[in-house]
């Protein structure tokens, strides 16, 4: 019954750590049985019929096909064990089928690992193994006390330690492995190829990390920390997207301003989209493209946390003119949408002398028109642009960039909107910029002829704190109640700052050590050429230096149990006299061995029966606490001065 | 043997008279059983421990001398029954019988009312009889007609049986065996004293020529003597190491019991009292072990001998404590 109870324990245990992921009906079914079993206990040692579990069985696996149209798969395959190993605890009536069901607890653990990495799962992986030791110990030696079992897993995982942290270190990542399984395709907050009035604003309530940047040698100054991602082109009077995509020759720029230098931790947002300092330069990775527009657009969706380092500018310049096809793409306005807002326009157009001029205009109109910056603006009709010129007035950075590329499109220049990330929080701790989902920010392009696209940011003129400071401290109202008290609490931000900068360096070091990592490491303890053989043979080297300091553990176990200095200064004195006579056997009493010495040196004997003696009345005598610690110091000494060289 | 010089446990409570009665009692029953000093000095302490003996040899090798002996030289009150397969569980505890004169039931005690039981050839009994015996020995008191008698104090049996008479026996089963704290096996003489024997003729008529070194008093007093033996946690452990052992073995039918145990400790503490020792050390356990456990021990597969190898694997399989 102990045994059962500890196996639906270790079960329970890996049901837990899914029960997020999986369906509820499966992690609902599998405790169901759980429970049921253990309410029942003894008695249903039976169990139901063949064909009940027959059917239920076949039942679960169609549930599993109807959700998830596979049974392959990480997700598939943990909903299926999930509930089918609970099945197993109807015909559960041995130490062998219990052992069965620690060892589906210990496969829900692994799943886990396999399926997320997170520093703060660690703590629960790490329990779950102990439980699954632990019952495996209880089930295997009946009658073992819960508190037995439970030190004897923890030394058990003490001692494994070493061994999972050569296998980690050494065992060679190969890519493409079995335990490189695709994620699922959940949504995640992020920013997305297309923007809506009020479509950023969603963003601004999520606390998610975006990535994680650190300059190499100073950061920009926080005007120039735009993070640039999306280019949106195509409007049709309400929404902007990113438009056609067709492949287009990119202009070679002029270094203007200063290059920067960082690396980026960059979360898994399922989109392509890999964001670097505007502008960034180069692509940081051959399997990322550096477009026509300057995104960083990589081959596949991230999915998984990925590291790289880029170069960038915060400052270009054109050398060449605009190409017809770009003036095309970023002159295209909806016609008969917005129609007063390509009046005013033509009107600026006509006041303007210069294109510069021009810009100044429209930023001139947006500060003095009585603009607000806000979270929550009245909604929109499809003439999105005119309503807020001249009715709401009120908007977010999208509405501003999508209002001030109308104004210049209307007015005869090229534009577009380029979204990403504004600002960044400084974490002292990590000394790196942590750039969250609420740093969202949407800004504009406009070609100007000699320079190039140039960033305007027309919220900067509605509301000029946005640059310097998060939205977050700007609005107040727009963070949930936790994120408010986290956000007021300087300690707690500093105790968060800490947490995220021990989580960045879980992640940069931990879950993304690949294969590079350990040829580098490899490196650095002094290989010259290293590859994957010399991988093995660290490895090789690392599991037989381990199974020494078992054995070596183990031994030392057998032959002192205790640590007591009497017995110390005892085997000292056997070891000094196994010199003169055969050594103790370990079956041999005080007594035996000294008449064993004294046969063999008659002139010792009368020393040696003295030692002896003060030997057996310290350890069989009866106790004398008050003198105890003198007495065996006292033997120590006589050991010490015993002398066994031939007279 | 004990180590005289090793005088660091020696005895503070026993009384000098008492070791020297005690070498006495040694000395003596060494004229009557010649070459068997260890033998002796086992049944000595089984006595001591407040144990029963069982001696078992073939017959001829002086069993029943040696109980004889042992009987004389502590100065006890002692019976012999020969057990036989028509003896009855009354003849042995006792009867009661109506007495015309007083018109009332009187028991009258059987050969059990005395100090020292000599039981011979015990197996030759009915198993009824033979566990009317074990069952007074075990309570140290026999009830009859619903009225407890006690047995005197001090109160030992010594049984011996002949282990390859088969014909018309009742072996002793395992838990009757167990109530016997040793079981010693005499064995031919050597040479020697054999040669001493077949010159000297029948040893038992030295006997009335002796002065009992002890009485029953003395007796008491060193089994009480006995109990005071220190035993140290370092010792209990080894004992608790030992009988675990027996219990590990694949190729023994049953490990040992906890009774077992305990008397394994009361004889360790006997052979140390009767060193001379006020605690016990791993070498008195040593001492006694094989006769303590050989009787309770069975192999499984009886062809690879009895339990008399058992006890020689078991000390040295087990390390003593340092």
């Amino acid at each position: 019954m102990r045994g059962l109870a500890w196996c639906c324990a270790a079960f329970t245990g890996g049901v837990l750590l899914h029960v997020d992921r999986v369906p509820l009906w499966a992690s609902a079914a599998a405790l169901a049985l759980v429970a049921w079993r253990l309410l029942t206990g003894r008695s249903s040692g039976r169990g139901a019929p063949l064909a009940a579990r027959a059917a239920l069985a076949l039942l679960l696996v169609a549930a599993v096909l109807t959700r998830f149209h596979t049974l392959n798969g990480l997700a598939a395959g943990t909903a299926l064990l999930v509930p089918m190993a609970a099945l197993k605890l109807l015909e559960t009536r041995t130490p062998r089928d219990q052992l069965v069901m620690v060892g589906a607890g210990l496969f829900l653990l692994v799943a886990a690992c396999l399926d997320r990495q997170g520093l703060v799962r660690a703590p629960l992986y790490l329990l779950q193994a102990w439980l699954c030791c632990a019952a495996l110990a209880v089930i295997t030696a009946r009658g073992l006390a819960a508190r037995t079992a439970l030190t004897l897993a923890g030394r058990a995982l003490v001692l494994a330690a070493p061994l999972a942290l050569i296998l980690f270190v050494f065992f060679p990542r190969l890519a493409g492995a079995f335990w490189a399984i695709p994620h699922g395709e959940e949504a995640l907050t992020g920013l997305s190829d297309s923007m809506s009035p009020g479509g950023i604003t969603h963003l601004t309530s999520s606390y998610d990390t975006a990535f994680r940047a650190r300059f190499a040698l100073v950061p920009p100054p926080p005007e120039e920390r735009y993070w640039r991602g999306p280019v949106l082109h195509d409007f049709d009077g309400y929404t902007w997207r990113r438009g056609g995509g067709f492949a287009q020759w990119r202009q070679p720029l002029e270094a203007a301003g200063k290059t920067y230098r960082y690396s980026i931790a960059l979360e898994p947002s399922r989109h392509r989209w890999w964001f670097a300092l505007d502008t960034p330069t180069q692509s940081p990775d051959a399997k990322v493209q550096l477009t026509y527009d300057y995104e960083l657009l990589a081959a596949e969706p991230v999915n998984q946390p990925v590291n790289y380092e880029a170069l960038s500018n915060t400052h270009m310049r054109a050398a060449w003119p605009l190409s017809a096809a770009e003036r095309r793409e970023d002159m295209q306005l909806h016609p008969g949408r917005n129609p007063r807002t390509l009046e005013l326009a033509q009107s600026l157009r006509q006041q303007a002398g210069s294109e510069a001029a021009l810009v100044r205009a429209a930023l001139e109109f947006l500060r003095t028109g009585g603009f607000v910056y806000s979270l929550d603006p009245q909604p929109t009709g499809s003439d999105s642009v005119d309503d807020l010129l001249f009715s709401t007035r009120a908007g977010f950075c999208g509405h501003y960039a999508s209002a001030f590329v109308t104004l210049m499109r209307g007015a005869g220049l090229p534009a577009r909107v380029v979204t990403g990330y504004l600002g960044g929080e400084w974490n002292p701790i990590g000394g790196y910029f942590i750039v969250r989902q609420s740093d969202a920010h949407a800004w504009a392009e406009v070609w100007l002829e000699g320079r190039g696209w140039t960033r305007v940011d027309p919220t900067a003129v509605v509301a000029p704190e946005r640059l310097r400071r998060g939205i977050l401290d700007l609005f107040p109202g727009a963070m949930s109640s936790p994120q408010r008290l986290l956000h007021g609490s300087a300690w707690l931000t500093r105790l968060l700052q800490s947490w995220d900068a021990t989580n960045n360096w879980w992640n940069g070091h931990v879950v993304k050590f690949t294969l590079d990592s350990q040829l580098d490491l490899l490196s650095r303890l002094g290989v010259r050429s290293p590859d994957v053989r010399y991988l093995g043979w660290a490895f090789a080297a690392g599991v037989l230096g381990w199974l020494a300091l078992i054995a070596w553990h183990s031994g030392r176990d057998l032959k002192a149990p205790r640590r007591d200095p009497l017995a110390g200064a005892y085997m000292r004195l056997c070891r000094k006299l196994a010199r003169i006579a055969p050594a103790r056997a370990s079956h041999q009493g005080p007594m035996s061995f000294a008449n064993t010495v004294s046969e063999r040196r008659p002139d010792l004997k009368e020393r040696v029966d003295a030692i002896f003696a003060r030997y057996t009345q310290l350890r069989f005598g009866p106790p004398a606490p008050a003198t105890r610690t003198r007495d065996i110091q006292e033997f120590r000494r006589a050991v010490a001065r015993l002398s066994v060289r031939s007279p | 043997m004990p180590n005289p010089a090793v005088t660091a446990l020696a005895g503070t409570d026993t009384a000098a008279g008492d070791s020297a009665a005690i070498a006495c009692v040694l000395t003596g029953l060494e004229t009557i059983i010649l070459g068997k000093p260890d033998q002796i000095r086992l049944c000595l302490a089984c006595l001591l421990a407040r144990g029963h003996l069982l001696i078992e040899d073939v017959p001829g090798v002086g069993k029943t001398t040696l109980a004889h002996a042992l009987a004389h030289v502590l100065g006890l009150a002692w019976q012999r029954v020969q057990f036989t397969s028509d003896l009855l569980p009354a003849d042995i505890v006792g009867v009661s019988i109506f007495d015309r004169a007083s018109q009332q039931f009187h028991f009258r005690r059987g050969p059990i009312f005395t100090q020292l039981l000599l039981a011979d050839e015990v197996n030759r009994a009915s198993p009824r009889t033979q566990s009317a015996l074990l069952e007074a020995m075990e309570e140290r008191q026999v009830s009859a007609d619903g009225t407890t008698y006690p047995l005197p104090e001090p109160f030992f049996v010594a049984a011996t049986q002949n282990p390859h008479e088969q014909l018309g026996t009742f072996a002793l089963p395992e838990s009757q065996l167990d109530r016997f704290l040793m079981r010693v096996t005499l064995g031919y003489p050597d040479a020697v004293h054999e040669r001493e024997l077949l010159r000297g003729g029948e040893r038992r008529e030295l006997l009335p020529g002796m002065t009992p070194a002890l009485d029953a008093t003395a007796v008491l007093r060193m089994q009480r003597a006995v109990r005071g033996v220190y035993v140290a946690d370092a010792l209990l452990d080894y004992c608790q190491a030992l009988i675990a052992r027996t219990r590990e073995r694949a190729d023994l039918k049953l490990g040992l019991s906890p009774r077992a145990g305990q008397g394994l400790i009361r004889a360790a503490q006997a052979w140390a009292y009767l060193a001379g020792r006020s605690a016990v050390l791993p070498e008195d356990v040593q001492a006694v072990l094989p006769a303590v456990v050989t009787h309770r021990l069975e192999r499984r597969d009886a062809a690879a001998g009895d339990g008399a190898g058992v006890a020689t694997e078991i000390i040295r399989a087990v390390p003593v404590p340092v």
